[in-house]
């Protein structure tokens, strides 16, 4: 009776192991976290690096955009990651990261390094060492719909303009009976984006050292930006997005829902896609400072271990070439030839970008500074959230956040 | 307590029950055991996703239970969630499955219409949620605004947003209903036709005869209710990412982003750990509990050893 | 009176079940401008139905529907065979060691997944099965203990005097799981069937830590690369998921008869 049992259970570990597994010949596995549109374009890079390779695959890996650091954390965590991957997290990969200087160096000519602006280069530098070449980036803009201005009989955006001055046409748009605004708070912005506007008003998140918060991400001038959004969303100038409602502020710009919106280059395929007529204008300015954005970049890192490091190098360099930047229609050109190439710095729609980047190359961003970032970010994020969902109390908030903090700072 | 006559009597082992019970053996060999010891060991270390690992000993414990004011923050909205969520879905979907063993035409309808968001995946999930929670453009706003209600936040609120998660995930118990309404179907027509007949009314029966041969199927209910709640993560996670201000901020959610927000492998094993053991001990007490009130028609009696757990 | 309070109840609380899932098929066929329209619409002007053709087309739909159907068939087999074997083991033995392993069995039910994850990709990794659907459909022929707890619960209703008689009549063990248990447990069995076919077709965290290419994707992966962090294509989400929704929903409208009409034959005259 017994053996019944027995050859049941056998048949089972049979069919469990019954699926067969195929592989072609030399593969190279490239992570993306782009999805969509972006994903295609990439897709169309690398079918290119393909035929000029015969006999070499690039698997394209997307993990959507949710699930890329997870993904990421197994693979390396396991010891199994992609060949080359975006990357944005150095200082937590980089021990795993393949140096690139001396590569660099070696084929300084083909790569023409000085055609990419320096301040894309920075970011994926730790400790003096490049852990990543640039393919696309974005600053931050604002677009606004040109049918609601002239509607309005609001004057657009000019270049050198303030808060104060978007601050001034936002109220004129609201409108209780169709839920219409002039601009919209995010009451749960990505920490990272955020400190331009502390940028922008002379101060930082953390001290250059990496090791003092407390007089920064707390300072007085920390405390203005966020009253002022909270300010914004109390008079009726701005809705507050993210309190409950994931209705995100690009939605409602392309539903017509609020005349502008503080965006990048990852909104643009979307707006295009609504049929909304926009212009797009520089990030506004604190009375009397400097403006700065943030600097968001796609960059191409290689595992050190990965199995073809020459073929990765070839890989990523091919990705940087100014053939394949131009390719990439989701996010600006690295390569300041190419962006002219195209006529990007002299359109109206794609000026303010680069204008903004010429700006923008004084500050480090937070999470390059220290380690323990990424928690410390946590704390910072609850204040933001709480002093634009109170529409105020800025200082008092910050304060705890610097004081929670502390904790990862010894 | 455990030791029972039958063992010391017979020499032989019997060899038929491990075979039944191979399958899962092997697979907790393979595919459990391994993982769960290794995840034991990543707690005592410092344990980053890449780089050094160093060795601390209790160290994780100790600063997460001492030092980590979001231990115990997200621990405490768990317990809370669950000290609500648990009976609301054994409860609700009791009453739904009573409603349905009673109901007399339209059966196959409405058991589809109850299980539907069950077979709706996570990411569109979350979506349907926030239209209908959205303060300024959701559904339900809508609705109230026809009673004269004020828009209310519902997400963005600290002491709503729970509710709202709550109902959310309330909103799939067509799993729990469904296996409730399996047990009562399996309930013999003839107790109740045999109560009647004595004139037992129908409250007592519900109290004599639903519930204790539902026994078996209600203990279990309870029991992955509860684990569900403890791992409650998905839902969070993409409607409010634990907000407003950390007020849905689960324990699943701090173990999450210490792995993946942070990076903190050890740590966040450390955490997994202390979860595991709070909810295996609140599964043995209840199920000490419920061998009390349940009726296990096909229980193995024996004079010296009953069902030990 | 009784009757329509029922159903009266049973109507409110479908509507209540069934009204998102109703939005979401509108938000596929709704055009851009109805999607944030306030007061909502719950009638389209037009009907944009080529938005289904369109959202599938976007993607390599077609691959991702072969491999989500390889893995919910052959584990939905596995799950059946070796839950239902051990849970007879658990529900109809007493022997050494019962008990503490029926609780080891419990305990893994309350394993976090975050914990788990990197251990077991390393696993797979070792068995070089990373990119291959083998960690998706494997596991399940080594029984659930969710689904072992389940059906140890439905086998403990059924009187032991049927497994005693049919001992007396010479049949082995395996006879009694094969030839008594396994068509009494039949509802249970269905019931087994049908969740962990949706748990499977639904998984997303598995899929996504296990398989790296496109060629390999789910269902779920494929529908997850419609939304990025900053922006979703609302249409092509709630297009795809309507369509998902479909599979299982037909299979749950036929498996529901035989769950609850089963159960009711199989109530064992004592």
């Amino acid at each position: 009776m017994d053996k019944a049992i027995i050859r049941t259970a056998g048949a089972l570990l049979a069919l469990a192991l019954a699926s067969s597994t195929a592989f072609a010949e030399q593969v190279l596995r490239f992570a993306t976290w782009d999805s969509d549109e972006s994903l295609a374009i990439e897709q169309a890079i690398a079918k290119k690096f393909e035929e000029a390779h015969p006999g070499v695959k690039v698997q394209v890996e997307a993990y959507g955009g949710d699930g890329y650091d997870q993904k990421l954390a197994a693979g390396f965590g396991a010891g199994n990651p992609p060949d080359v991957m975006y990357m944005w997290n150095f200082p937590q990969y980089h021990t795993s990261l393949m140096p690139l200087d001396e590569l660099i160096a070696k084929d300084a000519a083909a790569l023409d390094i000085k055609d990419i602006p320096e301040g894309l280069l920075n970011a994926s530098k730790i400790d003096g060492k490049t852990y990543g070449m640039p393919a696309g980036f974005t600053t931050h803009v604002v677009f606004y719909n040109k049918d609601m201005f002239a509607k309005a009989g609001v004057e657009e955006p000019k270049d050198g303009w303030t808060w104060e001055d978007l601050r001034a046409k936002a109220g004129k748009f609201r409108n209780e009976a169709q839920k219409t605004y002039g601009f919209a708070v995010d009451a749960k912005p990505d920490p990272y984006d955020f400190e331009q506007f502390l940028w922008s008003n002379g101060t930082r998140y953390i001290s250059e050292d990496g090791k003092t918060i407390d007089g920064f991400m707390n300072s007085k001038e920390a405390a203005e930006v966020l009253d002022m959004f909270g300010a914004m969303a109390k008079n009726g100038e701005a809705v507050t997005v993210n309190v409950g409602e994931n209705t995100s502020a690009s939605t409602l710009f392309k539903g017509g829902k609020i005349a502008m919106l503080e965006g990048a280059m990852w909104n643009k395929s979307g707006i295009d896609e609504s049929g909304v007529k926009y212009g797009v204008a520089m990030l506004p300015a604190f009375k009397g400072k400097p403006v700065q954005s943030a600097i968001s970049i796609s960059a191409m890192s290689i595992a050190k271990d990965a199995k073809e490091p020459d073929l990765a190098w070839e890989f990523v360099k091919f990705y940087t070439s100014p053939e394949a930047i131009a390719m990439r229609k989701n996010d600006l050109p690295v390569r300041t030839s190419v962006a002219e190439n195209q006529g990007m710095t002299k359109d109206p729609i794609y000026k303010p970008f680069f204008d903004v980047l010429a700006v923008s190359n004084k500050e480090r961003p937070a999470f390059l500074k220290n380690l323990k970032w990424a928690q410390i970010q946590e704390n910072l994020a609850v204040a933001i959230e709480a002093a634009i969902t109170e529409q105020g109390n800025a200082q008092t908030h910050l304060d705890e956040a610097v004081q929670r903090s502390q904790r990862f700072l010894k | 307590m455990a030791t029972n006559g039958m063992e010391r009597r017979g020499p032989r082992i019997p060899i038929t029950p491990y075979l039944f019970i191979s399958p899962w053996i092997a697979g907790f060999l393979l595919f459990t055991l391994g993982p769960l010891v290794f995840s034991l060991v990543m707690s005592f270390y410092d344990w980053p996703v890449v780089g050094e690992r160093t060795f601390v000993g209790l160290g994780n414990y100790q600063s997460m239970l001492a030092d980590d004011p979001m231990f115990w923050e997200s621990l405490g909205i768990t317990t809370r969630f669950a000290l609500i969520y648990v009976p609301f879905n054994i409860v609700l979907s009791f009453l739904l499955a009573l409603l349905l063993h009673h109901a007399k035409f339209g059966v196959g309808f409405f058991r589809t219409a109850f299980y539907l968001p069950s077979v709706i995946s996570g990411v569109a999930l979350v979506m349907i949620w926030n239209w209908i929670y959205s303060s300024e453009y959701g559904l339900l706003n809508y609705m109230l605004s026809f009673a004269g209600i004020a828009p209310v936040n519902w997400l963005g609120d600290r002491n709503l947003a729970i509710v709202a998660i709550i109902v959310a995930s309330l909103w799939g118990l067509g799993g729990t209903m469904l296996i409730l309404l399996t047990g009562l179907k399996g309930i013999p027509k003839e107790l109740y036709e045999a109560a009647t007949v004595s004139g037992v009314p129908g409250w007592a029966q519900m109290i004599f005869i639903t519930l204790p041969m539902l026994g078996p199927m209600l203990v279990f209910t309870f029991i992955t209710s509860i684990i569900a709640a403890f791992q409650q993560l998905t839902i969070a996670l993409l409607l409010t990412k634990g907000g407003p201000q950390k007020a849905t901020y689960f324990f699943a959610m701090y173990i999450y982003d210490n792995a993946f927000k942070f990076y903190d492998m050890g740590y966040a094993a450390a955490g997994s750990w202390i979860m595991f053991v709070i909810v295996l001990a609140l599964s043995l007490v209840v199920m000490r509990w419920s061998a009390a009130w349940s009726y296990y028609e096909g229980e193995l009696k024996s004079k010296d050893g009953g069902q030990d757990a | 009176m009784r009757k329509l309070l029922i159903h009266s109840a049973l109507t409110l609380f479908a509507v209540l079940f069934i009204l998102p899932f109703y939005w979401t098929f509108l938000s596929a066929v709704k055009s851009t401008a109805e999607l944030y329209q306030f007061p909502p619409v719950f009638w389209p002007a037009e009907w944009h139905f080529e938005n289904f053709a369109a959202s599938w087309g976007k993607l390599p739909f077609n691959t991702f529907l072969w491999n989500s159907t390889i893995v919910v068939v052959l584990s939905t087999i596995g799950q059946l065979i070796s839950s239902s074997l051990v849970a007879f083991g658990f529900a109809r033995y007493r022997f050494p060691g019962r008990d503490g392993l029926f609780i080891l069995l419990l305990a893994t039910m309350m394993i976090p997944w975050d914990v788990k994850m990197i251990p077991l990709y390393m696993e797979f990794n070792y068995l070089g099965w990373i990119n291959t659907l083998k960690p998706l459909i494997v596991p399940s022929y080594f029984a659930d203990a969710f689904f072992v707890f389940m059906l140890r619960q439905f086998i403990m209703t059924i009187p032991l005097e049927i497994d005693e008689a049919a001992r007396m009549d010479g049949a082995s063990s395996f006879d009694i799981y094969w030839r008594i248990h396994l068509p009494l447990m039949m509802p249970a069995l269905i019931l087994v069937g049908t969740i962990h076919f949706m748990n499977a077709w639904n998984d997303y965290l598995g899929p996504l830590i296990f398989l790296n290419d496109q060629s390999k994707y789910t269902l779920t992966l494929g529908l997850a690369l419609f939304k990025n962090p900053h922006d979703v294509d609302i249409t092509a989400v709630a297009a795809i998921t309507t369509l998902l929704c479909l599979p299982p929903l037909v299979l749950f409208f036929f498996a529901q008869r035989y769950i609850m009409e089963g159960a009711v034959g199989s109530a064992v005259k004592g």
